[in-house]
Formats: structure tokens, sequence, C-alpha cells
């Protein structure tokens, strides 16, 4: 039955399509929460990244579910199943990063401030490029400009991260705990940009995979 | 009723080794399990069979066939071709069966040689244009695909592979099988809707119960296959093997097949070709005729065959 199933016009292959829609949504989603809880210090917000990682799991879970009741062909499911796992890794990274945040007990240092809430805002854009990304690969158009994006953005984050660690040599820390925490916390909000270039890599993997 | 076991054993013969040729390349890729490959055999296969007449014509005039004859051609051609199925390597059911019918005809005096020249040609032809027209069906495929959506592509390519195999599969009942049911009717033995329908069910009990052996050799052995090489390959196998049916010549699937992945694979380059596996092909496609023809020829001249 399994097999004339996949006669009716790709329904499982439809709904896993949606399911990474939803996914991606997940995860702009959460980088908008972030930024919003990072720009007014609003710490309850972040409950609400935490909520949308559990989200995206329970996603991931659905499509790999879909994919192994054999939804596409199989030269294409491992790449998407491995989409899935990096799309749920920056909504993971992104509940590390706001975990991290809710340990700081410190008010963040208006420069590092400023510096953390323009990477946030890149990961937004970044999130949206994404959403683009698969859209192009849904729609058959060009991938191009989309990854493109994705790329510079990714490196305007590096310089960031480069500018951020420089000024943060520079300032005190009243423990070693204090220092750790914040550490973490710039580590994973820079690590954001590099898993979703790793999700628009894969999302070029699959425009291929087929030709 | 000997009559009936030979042509039993040969259908069960070729099912187990042709199964691959159909749906090798869609159950290799993981698009088909080997339950549904198998039904969609049965089907179109006796569909086939019962539908074309051309090849077991042919094959049938190669030479004066009687009773005892016929057994004798018929078991020795199951035998070689059980055996070579059991070594995991695929062979061709119809240069089995030529042969032996050639080393009766010699053994006595009623083979028409001539009828050769066009079937040996055609041997030749087929996985040479099986292998050029992979070459085209791939190089124009990539090329309409690229202005697709991966996911329109997927679904195209996913209806194709299995249209194909219902093409090569309906091929074998055409000429595998009617080339290999050919002795039968030409001996009188059997009408030829007769032998269609006993040949395609037991041609459906081989594919169901030895088939998966040689899956594994055509569909993975050869060279890494994708859905596009593995459609290119088996639609120009399958187009091929229906214009020689047409034209009433018998031709091998198999050959065809591999002439195809050897296209796909030259495509992509000689190392994607594993030369040891074509190697192996091409002296069994030397010997499995040669073998089947010695082999009657003394079972008749010298065995104590009754004619």
């Amino acid at each position: 039955m399994k097999f004339f199933r996949r006669f009716t016009f790709g329904r499982l292959e439809s709904e896993v399509v949606e399911l990474f829609e939803e996914h991606m949504n997940t995860v702009r989603l959460s980088t908008e929460v972030f930024l919003m809880a990072l720009e007014t210090d609003d710490k309850g917000l972040l409950n609400q990244v935490c909520e949308l990682e559990k989200k995206g799991d329970k996603i991931r879970r659905e499509i790999a579910l879909k994919l192994y009741s054999g939804a596409f062909l199989p030269a294409m499911r491992g790449t998407l199943y491995k989409l899935a796992e990096v799309i749920d890794e920056v909504l993971d990274m992104l509940e590390d990063t706001a975990v991290d945040y809710l340990r700081l007990n410190l008010h963040l240092d208006e420069e590092i401030r400023g510096m953390c809430v323009k990477v946030a805002k890149i990961n937004v854009k970044m999130s949206k490029d994404l959403i683009d990304a698969f859209k192009n690969l849904k729609m058959g158009k060009s991938l191009e400009r989309a990854t493109v994006k994705i790329r510079a953005r990714e490196r305007e984050i590096d310089v960031l991260r480069n500018r951020i660690y420089e000024t943060l040599m520079g300032k005190d820390v009243k423990n070693y705990w204090e220092g750790k925490v914040l550490s973490d916390f710039i580590d994973s909000l820079v690590s954001v940009s590099d898993l979703i270039e790793d999700a628009a890599d894969l999302i070029q993997i699959l425009n291929v995979s087929l030709r | 009723m000997l009559s009936e076991i030979a042509a039993a054993a040969i259908s069960f013969s070729i099912g187990s080794n042709n199964t691959s040729n159909a749906f090798g390349i869609p159950v290799g890729c993981g698009i088909l399990n080997f339950r549904n490959a198998v039904i969609l055999i049965g089907i179109f296969v006796t569909i086939g069979s019962l539908t074309q007449r051309k090849v077991m014509e042919t094959v049938g005039s190669i030479a004066s066939l009687n009773r005892n004859l016929a057994v004798v051609v018929l078991t020795i051609s199951a035998l070689m071709i059980v055996l070579s199925n059991l070594k995991k390597s695929p062979v061709s059911s119809h240069q089995v069966i030529v042969g032996s019918i050639v080393g009766a005809g010699v053994a006595t005096a009623t083979a028409k040689l001539g009828i050769l020249i066009p079937i040996v040609v055609s041997w030749i032809l087929s996985p040479i244009g099986a292998m050029f027209i992979a070459i085209v069906v791939y190089f124009l495929l990539e090329k309409i695909f690229s202005r697709f959506s991966v996911f329109v592509v997927e679904r195209i390519l996913f209806l194709m592979l299995i249209l194909s195999g219902v093409l090569v599969a309906y091929n074998t009942g055409s000429n595998e099988l009617a080339a290999a049911l050919a002795p039968l009717v030409s001996a009188k033995l059997m009408s030829p809707v007769e032998a269609s329908l006993l040949g395609s069910f037991f041609l459906f009990i081989g594919a169901l119960f030895m088939g998966g052996r040689v899956v594994e050799t055509v569909g993975k052995g050869i060279t890494a296959l994708d859905p596009l090489s593995g459609f290119s390959a088996q639609f120009s196998a399958g187009l091929t093997v229906l214009f020689f049916t047409n034209v009433g010549m018998p031709v091998s699937t198999t050959y065809s097949l591999v002439g195809g992945i050897v296209g796909v694979g030259l495509l992509k380059g000689v190392k994607a070709v594993k030369l040891s596996v074509i190697r192996k092909i091409l002296i069994t496609w030397v010997l499995a005729p040669l073998s089947s023809f010695l082999l009657t020829y003394l079972a008749i001249r010298f065995g104590g065959v009754l004619i």
C-alpha cells in the first residue's frame, strides 16, 4: 500500500516540504524573539525561545518519520534529514544562547550589548534568507541570491565576533564564572549564523542531488 | 508431462534471472521493494508474452525440433541459467537457448544457420545501442531537469523509473520468455497461449523465490547509480529491446541494461564503471551460447537422446 500511496501526487512529500517551511519559520520566530529580548532586556521573553526549541524538535521527529515512511527518493532522504537536524541545531543553539543570557546576572556593558544586538539582527535576516533559499528550491528558482547573502552575513558576524572579543578583553569581570557564562553566551550567539550557513549549504546540495 | 516440467523450469529460471532487468535499478535505488517488483513483473510479463509473437517465430525457425529435442534444449538451458544465477552473474537466457537450439539443429542437420547472422548482429548491436541511447537520454534529461524544481524532478524520476521497469518487464515477456518457449511451440507441444500462460506463471514464481540474488549484482554492482543514471540506463535498455522485439530479434535485456549502465558510467568518467564486472559479463556473453551449443550437441549426438 505504501508504494501505491506514492502515486497520489506526492502527498507525503508535500507534507515534508510543509514541515520544513514550518521548521524554518520557527527558526525565524526564535531569532526575532531573542532579538526583542536582547533589545528590551526582557528576560521573560526567553522562555518562548525554549518553547520554540521544543516545537522544532517535534517537527524534526515528524520529518524523520515521514522520510522513513517512504517520502522522496532515497538519493534525497539523507540530505533532507541532515537539513532537519541542522535546522534543529540552530534552534538548540538559540536556546543555549537564551539560557546563557538568563544566567548572566549582570547587565551587559552597553558597547557589548550594541554589538550583540547587531549579531542578533543579522541572525534574524539570515533566518529570512534561509526561508527564501528553501522557497526558491521549491519553486525551481536560482538559489544564488539567497545563499550569497547568507554567506556575506556570516562573514559580517565573524568580524563582529572578533570585535566583541577585543572589547571584552578590555573589560573587568567579577569572577571566573561570570566570565565563562559571558564567553559562552557570545560563543552561542555567534554560532547561530554558522549553523544557518550549514543549512543553506544543504539546500544547495539538495538542489543538485538529482541532476 | 516432461515438456511441461522443462517449460516450467526454464520460465522459473528466467524469472530468477530477469527480475533484475526490470526492477533491479528501482530496487537498487530503494524506490521499490522486492515484493512490489515481483507483482509488477508478473503482470507485465504476462501481457508481453500474450501480445507479441515475432520473437517466438524467429527462434522457433532456427531448427526443426521434436518433443525430445525440445525437452533437451530447455532442460540444458534451464540448468545453465540457474547455475549462473547461483554464481550471482547475470546470463542471457536468449543466448543459452539459441545456442542450445543451434546445437540440436546441427546435431540433427536441421539448423538454418542463415537466421543466426541477424540474431548475432542483434546481440552485438543491442548493448551498444542501449549504451548510446543511455548517453543521449541522460544528457537530455540533465538539460531538461535543470529547468525544474528538485521536488518536481523527484516526482518525475520516481514515475519514470517505475514506467521504464514496466517497459522492461513487458519486453521480458514479449522477447525473453517468448524465445524460451519457442522450442515448445515449435515442437507443437503447446499452443502459444498455453505456453505463454504457463511460462508467465512459473516466471513469476522464479522471480519471487530467486530473483533477489541477481538484483543485487545488476542494481548495485556495476556502477554507483543515482536515480537519473538508473532511469537512463534502464529506459535505454527498454527502448532497445522493444525495437528488436518488433523486428523479431531475440536480444538480451540483461546485456542491453549492462550497455545502458556502461553508457551513463562513461558519462561520469571511466573510473565510475567497474571494469572487472564488465569483463566478467563479457566472458559470460561469449561462453554462454558456446557452452549451451556444445552441451546440447553432445547430449544429442553422444548421449543417446532419441530423435
